[in-house]
């Protein structure tokens, strides 16, 4: 599957930019480190790209592989449990991408981390502690957040690819085509840095791929922020044991949720005209 | 092939491993800390003197306003889910995660916050007062 290959390919091409991107971010000043390398040097603001746009790449391309998958309904040819732990390739990478977008330290980055950390401790039991263990106790510094981007959740989601892949690395055709692909992306996309300070009445944004979320917590109770990604992780699960109809009304379930979430998005977007 | 097996079951179970003392050592430390101390902000008497000078201003996550000697402050950190709120012209402030607005006595008037921003205990201390934030 030559999409799951260059997905590979991307992630690896998101830790190789992520580790030349390390020594230039500080923990205590994250969005100042960033202006100073994005300012002071003329590849800075392409590296900061070449990151991002590497883990944009990956998480679209690992859901339009789970897509694909699907469709081709090769979900069959893993076992239940491996099944089951790629499919939690999808919120490992959600975590990790959010995780770097904190990272930027700006306005968006610290609403981002306000609500994610309600969302997180309003999850029954373990959420207070689970909200402390990957974001830090309010008012510390990012470096919790920083090394579960970098580590945690970055080994996790290499696992999760390598066992499902069945190799240690992406083979090197794919990486290279992925990282020309994020080169040359990145120097036509900027991926910009927001202000250190909301501007008076305007929303500020989540990254992208949680607009959906951010626009269903504007009218459903905190706890949809875990519960709505959590029944879609458990239907794209499900569906490695189901045939038929129950097959097809799962996955009608998951586009009725795609569906949902893209209204949400639009909702959203709409609101901050 | 069985020695790529082998690794990533070693791998998992170095990754579980690693799960489990980051969790055993999370309990701990949640065990052994105190209760989270309230945040507390110090008022100085020329900060009060400039917030009634210029008719309110923003320090550290609060606004403070009105007389120097009887200060009226406001936590703006929204009731909703904690994002900072801005005052907005014209009074009042607005919420710039999910879009809730107060009046300017800090009461929410549209938007998902349930509640009034909180107003901070305030104790005199030296000629100043200080904020105590649950
Ligand atoms: C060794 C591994 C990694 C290191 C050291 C690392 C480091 C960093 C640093 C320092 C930043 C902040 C810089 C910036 O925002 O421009 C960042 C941001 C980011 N990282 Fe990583 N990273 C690693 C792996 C990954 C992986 C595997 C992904 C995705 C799968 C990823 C996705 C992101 C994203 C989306 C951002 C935010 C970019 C933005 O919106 O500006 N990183 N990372
Ligand atoms: S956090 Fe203020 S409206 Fe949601």
């Amino acid at each position: 599957m030559i999409l799951g290959r260059l997905t590979w390919g991307l992630l690896a091409v998101a830790v190789l930019s992520g580790l030349a991107l390390a020594p230039f971010w500080s923990a205590a000043r994250p969005l100042e480190s960033l202006e100073t390398l994005t300012g002071a040097t003329p590849w800075g603001f392409w590296l900061r790209g070449v990151h991002a746009l590497s883990a944009w790449g990956f998480l679209a391309g690992t859901v339009a592989h789970l897509v694909e998958v699907l469709w081709k309904k090769s979900d069959r040819r893993l076992s239940p449990a491996v099944w089951w732990r790629s499919v939690a390739l999808l919120p490992v990478a959600v975590l990790a991408l959010l995780g770097g977008f904190l990272m930027r330290g700006d306005a968006e980055a610290q609403a981002a981390l306000a609500v994610w950390r309600e969302v997180s401790a309003s999850i029954p039991l373990a959420g207070p502690l689970l909200a402390s263990l990957l974001l830090g106790v309010p008012g510390s510094d990012l470096a919790p957040v920083a090394l579960h981007h970098a580590g945690t959740f970055t080994l996790l989601a290499w696992l999760l690819t390598a066992e499902h892949g069945g190799a240690l690395v992406p083979d090197l055709r794919s990486t290279v085509l992925a990282a020309l692909g994020s080169f040359a992306a990145a120097g036509l996309l900027p991926v910009s840095l927001g202000p250190a300070l909301a501007p008076d009445g305007a929303l500020l944004l989540g990254p992208w791929y949680l607009l959906g979320l951010q626009g269903a917590l504007v009218v459903l109770p905190v706890f949809a922020g875990w519960l709505l990604p959590l029944l879609l992780v458990a239907a794209f699960g499900l569906v490695r044991h189901l045939e038929g109809r129950p097959r097809a009304a799962l996955l009608a379930f998951v586009a009725a949720w795609g569906a949902g979430y893209l209204a949400f998005t639009i909702r959203l977007l709409f609101a901050t005209r | 092939m069985s020695s790529r097996r082998d690794f990533l079951s070693g791998a998992w179970a170095a990754a579980g491993a690693g799960a489990a003392v980051a969790g055993v050592a999370a309990v701990g430390k949640a065990l052994s800390d105190s209760p989270e101390t309230a945040r507390t902000v110090d008022l100085s008497p020329a900060l009060l003197r400039k917030a009634e000078k210029e008719g309110g201003l923003v320090h550290e996550g609060l606004l403070v306003r009105g007389p120097a000697s009887a200060p009226i402050v406001l936590d703006l950190t929204c009731t909703h889910l904690r994002c900072r709120v801005a005052p907005v012209e014209g009074g009042g402030f607005s919420c710039p995660c999910h879009g809730s607005r107060y009046d300017s006595e800090g009461r929410p008037v549209s938007g998902p916050a349930p509640r009034a921003l909180s107003r901070p205990r305030l104790s005199p201390s030296g000629s100043g007062f200080t904020a105590r934030l649950s």
